[in-house]
């Protein structure tokens, strides 16, 4: 190979002689035919020279005619700019690691947020599709009931067509596999017209048909794409079969795309017809109807704003049906479902790209002033090789050289950090956050990132080389023009502006981190461990059942060596609970007491627990007595509240042994014949109990008897699902596993999911560290970025006047003097970033508002410290050269150049 | 000192020149002062070839391969790179000599139709 080029070199070398050989003879000729013409040979030589004309020209032309004089001077150029590179190993370095960090942080973060701002949804015109429904203080994700929905689905006007999911209660819709390997399922009983209004088609067979959607029509489903896969195997013939659904012989119609989902990203395996009767929606669940999630499609040209303007006089309508004292706490909803998909993830996303656009911003702007300043400092450099015969095209062809040779290390460079960044986000990234998962290196990001780092650098390579080199460039030491310093100027104000408010946002996020952290839970998570069990609930028909189950349970985690104390609660805190297991203050009504005068629709956490919780997690009771065991009967309800709850019940104190009643806020429904009596029994101390960042909420603890009423009304039901909370002195991880065969020992079938407390807490918290870390990520790259400009920027406005500043020493003037000269022009550059960063930060770091927790988005704290710490920063970045400048002797600075 | 853009300048000229250079390299092969010579002598003086145009011309026939070259000894035995017509070449001056044949016949109607009018 290498004796093949050294070959191809020398026959290259040859022709290149060849020429030189061809042109002599012709001189040659040409002056021997002159002096037999009679001339004298001097003069005949010089004759012959003068026709020639420039031999270097004819030779040059010639040249360029060879097939492969363009690769012969790239070759030539990339050998030029590596030499130059090689000299001046600063500015490569510098621009390469700043491009990088420029494509490699744009990849990444874009790549994290498609999937959340631009995924395209799997339905045909996704856009076209809204979420519909009123939301309340108790639930603020907008829902229908089927008490009104068919009213709505007649009258509206401004959708093609309107249907709706079944909401589930408190748990996913289970349902059951009852074959010869039982399995459990999510079953979503849809309308018919849901497939049409997402529309989706199946992939195999048809929607279900209108006279399957009746009540008591046929038993059918649809299968998703993953279970025709993993149970079935994707058979063909799978239309033709019967599955056994909850023991129900069920045929199957149809199958889904793979890439479908529910509307509300609620996990699925089969649809089946909602078969839901109208007429009986007046009377079900206390007559309000079933629950259920709303999708529409706008009818073409229909906005947002219009067809929630078309929707308010039915949601008036309805709103007459909802009891007084609450009405006004209902409002209409209509949003796009992109929106109702990402809820707040939306908003973390929104940041993190207006964060990365900063960077790239920086990034730009660092590179632009780069490049510009080595365009300046190589004025004298084109002008000598412009004088020596370089076309035009030639000095712009080799900087474009340069500039791609810098842009591809920064590409290759800047990828391999954006696998690594992604690597590292997925890896802090809450679970919380959907598709985050699946994000991966978006080619199409990259390449438009290293395109417009290419875009980039050509501009600004032949801004530095179309202005004409003057011949004064050849003789004078002079910088630049004075625009292009102006320039220059402009982007290091702008840099530090930028990254002034990088860093205010960063730090605001990291305090917001730090007190989440830091605040009080009122409970102890230190060896506490859940133990959570998904029974199926075809397998457990009866409270009864349930019961036996979790009473055997309990029992047996009991005696396993080295846990000290099992309590069984349905939900723990601090996560938010949902809606269904809370009531409303105004609900309760203290007996002997007039009913309160004022309203309040705040809600009321209900948590039925078994005495050892208190213990367990360390809640002290402040007031009264914790449940005992033996308390539990039929016809009384024992209750605890939290601090909370009991000062706004009883100002006055002494809420033991009082009594609380109930009022339904349903006027429909019958009212209570024997109202049960409801004993408070103590008063606990406050738990965070609403999220971490929540406000504490009134909460009542319900004890959850041993007995077994069965009756579903008065929270003594064993139905649903229970979580078991363990004292350990062991770690979890440790113990899990004989944790998991105790409770195999009773039902093999039963997930176990295992969790310690603590870890539960952190994953709360996973979020705001998530925002935190990664913003204060981008705020270190932008001030790294800006101090490395400023820093280039007077080093090399100090280099140009190294002769200056030698003849102002020799005739005098003090170092301090030229220390102050040089560093007050820098630091005007630095007060005018800070101050339009400053005016920039208190504008827009209220987008973060709803980010924080317990730190004011204008912090004076923060803004006051972040501008100090960049100003000391950036005086030191600037003094540094300009002090070795001027420690330099006065003679040798002379002499420069 | 600005550059002469030696190519730029002779472009009206460069398909002339390659038919030139093809038809003197057709009576025999010749190294490249004898087609300036030759060119010179039988336009009767008139047509002077410049040597910063004949060589990249020749060059470029070259690599469009429709002559070829090769060294030997000139008259004066001299060491002298001789050009020849290839078979691509002869064609090329077939079709070279009916697009100026058109081109001339045709410059020669609008100039006679101006003369008539005049």
């Amino acid at each position: 190979m290498l004796r093949l080029l050294d070959r191809f070199r020398a026959a290259w070398r040859n022709s290149r002689s060849g020429l030189d050989d061809e042109l002599r003879f012709h001189m040659q000729q040409s002056i021997e035919q002159k002096i037999a013409s009679g001339m004298s040979p001097a003069e005949a030589r010089r004759s012959a020279l003068i026709e020639f004309g420039g031999i270097e020209a004819a030779r040059e032309t010639t040249y360029r005619l060879r097939p492969g004089w363009l690769l012969e001077c790239f070759a030539d150029d990339l050998r030029y700019a590596l030499r130059g590179f090689r000299r001046a190993p600063g500015f490569a370095i510098t621009t390469i690691a700043i491009l990088t960090l420029g494509i490699g942080a744009t990849t990444a973060v874009f790549s994290v947020v498609d999937p959340i701002l631009f995924r395209p949804l799997p339905y045909s015109h996704g856009d076209r599709l809204v979420s519909l429904g009123i939301s309340q203080s108790l639930e603020r994700q907008e829902f229908a009931l089927g008490g009104f929905f068919f009213d709505w689905q007649a009258a509206q006007r401004p959708f093609v067509s309107l249907t709706y999911d079944r909401a589930y209660d408190r748990n996913p819709n289970e349902c059951g596999l009852t074959e010869a390997t039982p399995i459990q399922l999510h079953c979503d009983p849809v309308p018919q017209s849901f497939l049409p209004t997402l529309g989706v088609n199946p992939i195999l067979g048809r929607n279900f048909l209108p006279e399957e959607d009746l009540p008591r029509g046929p038993h059918v489903a649809i299968l998703s794409y993953a279970l025709w896969n993993s149970r079935f195997h994707r058979d063909p013939n799978i239309l033709q079969r019967t599955i056994d659904l909850d023991e129900t012989p069920t045929r199957i119609v149809g199958v889904l795309p793979a890439n479908f989902e529910m509307p509300r990203l609620q996990p699925f395996d089969l649809l089946v017809p909602a078969q839901l009767d109208p007429a009986a929606q007046h009377t079900v669940n206390s007559g309000i109807g079933v629950p259920m999630w709303l999708t529409a499609r706008l009818r073409p040209g229909v906005s947002i704003e219009q067809a929630r303007a078309e929707m308010q006089p039915l949601f008036l309508h309805t709103q007459q049906w909802i009891p007084a004292p609450i009405r006004s706490d209902f409002h209409l909803v209509v949003r796009p479902l992109r929106d109702r998909q990402m809820q707040d993830s939306y908003r973390a996303a929104w940041i993190l790209l207006v964060a990365v656009l900063f960077v790239l911003l920086i990034a730009g702007a660092n590179a632009a002033s780069l490049f510009s300043a080595r365009g300046a400092a190589r004025q004298r450099e084109l002008a000598v090789r412009a004088a020596l015969g370089a076309s035009r095209r030639r000095i712009l062809m080799q900087s474009l050289t340069e500039a791609l040779l810098l842009v591809l290390a920064a590409a290759l460079a800047g990828c391999a950090l954006a696998f690594a960044l992604l690597r590292i986000f997925l890896y802090i990234a809450p679970t919380s956050i959907p598709f985050l998962a699946q994000a991966r290196i978006d080619l199409r990001v990259a390449t438009v990132a290293i395109l417009t780092a290419l875009l980039c650098a050509s501009f600004f390579a032949v801004v530095s080389t179309l202005e004409p080199p003057r011949l004064a460039a050849l003789t004078a030491h002079k910088s630049a023009g004075s625009s292009r310093l102006r320039i220059r100027h402009i982007l290091v104000v702008a840099q530090i502006a930028v990254s002034l408010v990088l860093a205010s946002g960063a730090v605001l996020l990291v305090k917001s981190f730090r007190n989440l952290e830091a605040q009080k839970l009122g409970m102890t998570t230190h060896g506490v461990i859940s133990v959570q069990v998904d029974l199926n609930w075809y397998r457990y028909r009866t409270s009864q059942a349930y019961r036996d189950f979790y009473l055997r349970a309990e029992a047996a985690l009991r005696s396993l060596p080295g846990i000290t104390n099992v309590a069984l609660t349905d939900s723990l805190p601090p996560d938010d609970n949902s809606w269904h297991q809370g009531t409303r203050y105004d609900a309760m009504h203290v007996m002997g007491q007039p009913p309160s005068r004022q309203t309040s629709q705040d809600a009321v956490i209900v948590r039925n627990v078994t005495p050892d919780y208190f213990l367990i997690l360390q809640i002290p009771i402040i007031a009264g007595n914790n449940f005992t065991d033996t308390e539990s009967n039929a016809n009384a309800r024992h209750f605890i509240l939290n601090a909370l709850l009991a000062k706004r019940l009883f100002p006055n104190g002494n809420a033991v042994g009082q009594r609380i009643q109930f009022v339904t806020d349903n006027p429909k429904a019958a009212p209570e014949p024997d109202p049960t009596i409801d004993i408070i029994d103590g008063v606990a101390a406050d738990v965070k109990n609403a999220g971490l960042s929540g406000q504490e909420s009134p909460e009542y603890y319900n004890l959850r008897g041993r007995g077994d009423t069965g009756s579903p009304d008065n929270g003594s039901s064993w139905n649903g699902h229970f979580l078991f909370v363990l004292s350990s002195q062991v770690p979890a991880s440790s113990i899990a596993a004989a944790i998991e065969t105790r409770i195999a020992a009773i039902d093999p079938m039963t997930p176990v999911t295992i969790q310690p407390l603590d870890e539960m807490v952190y994953r709360l918290a996973d979020r705001p560290r998530f925002e935190a870390s990664l913003l204060s990520f981008f705020a270190l790259m932008g001030i790294i970025m800006a101090i490395v400009g400023l820093y280039g920027l007077t080093a090399y406005l100090t280099t140009q006047r190294t002769q200056e500043i030698g003849i102002r020493m020799a005739l005098g003037a003090g170092r301090v003097r030229i220390l102050r000269l040089i560093t007050w022009q820098g630091a005007r550059l630095i007060l005018l970033g800070v101050g339009i960063g400053t005016c920039a930060s208190l504008s827009l770091t209220h987008m973060l508002r709803s980010l924080l927790f317990e730190v004011a988005p204008r912090d004076p704290e923060t803004l006051i410290a972040v501008t100090l710490l960049l100003v000391c920063v950036a005086f030191l970045a600037m003094v540094i050269p300009v002090r070795a400048a001027i420690l330099v002797e006065p003679v040798t600075a002379l002499r420069c150049e | 000192m600005p550059r002469a853009e030696s190519n730029q300048s002779s472009d009206l000229l460069q398909g002339t020149l390659d038919l030139l250079v093809l038809q003197t390299l057709a009576l025999e092969p010749m190294h490249g002062w004898g087609v300036a010579q030759r060119i010179q002598q039988h336009s009767g003086e008139v047509l002077q070839v410049g040597q910063g145009s004949l060589y990249p011309a020749l060059h470029r026939l070259e690599y469009k391969g429709w002559i070829k070259a090769d060294w030997q000894s000139s008259e004066n035995n001299r060491r002298a790179k001789f050009y020849s017509l290839t078979a691509a070449g002869r064609r090329r001056l077939a079709t070279e000599l009916k697009e100026w044949d058109r081109l001339s016949s045709a410059i020669a109607l609008v100039l006679k139709a101006g003369e008539a009018k005049v």
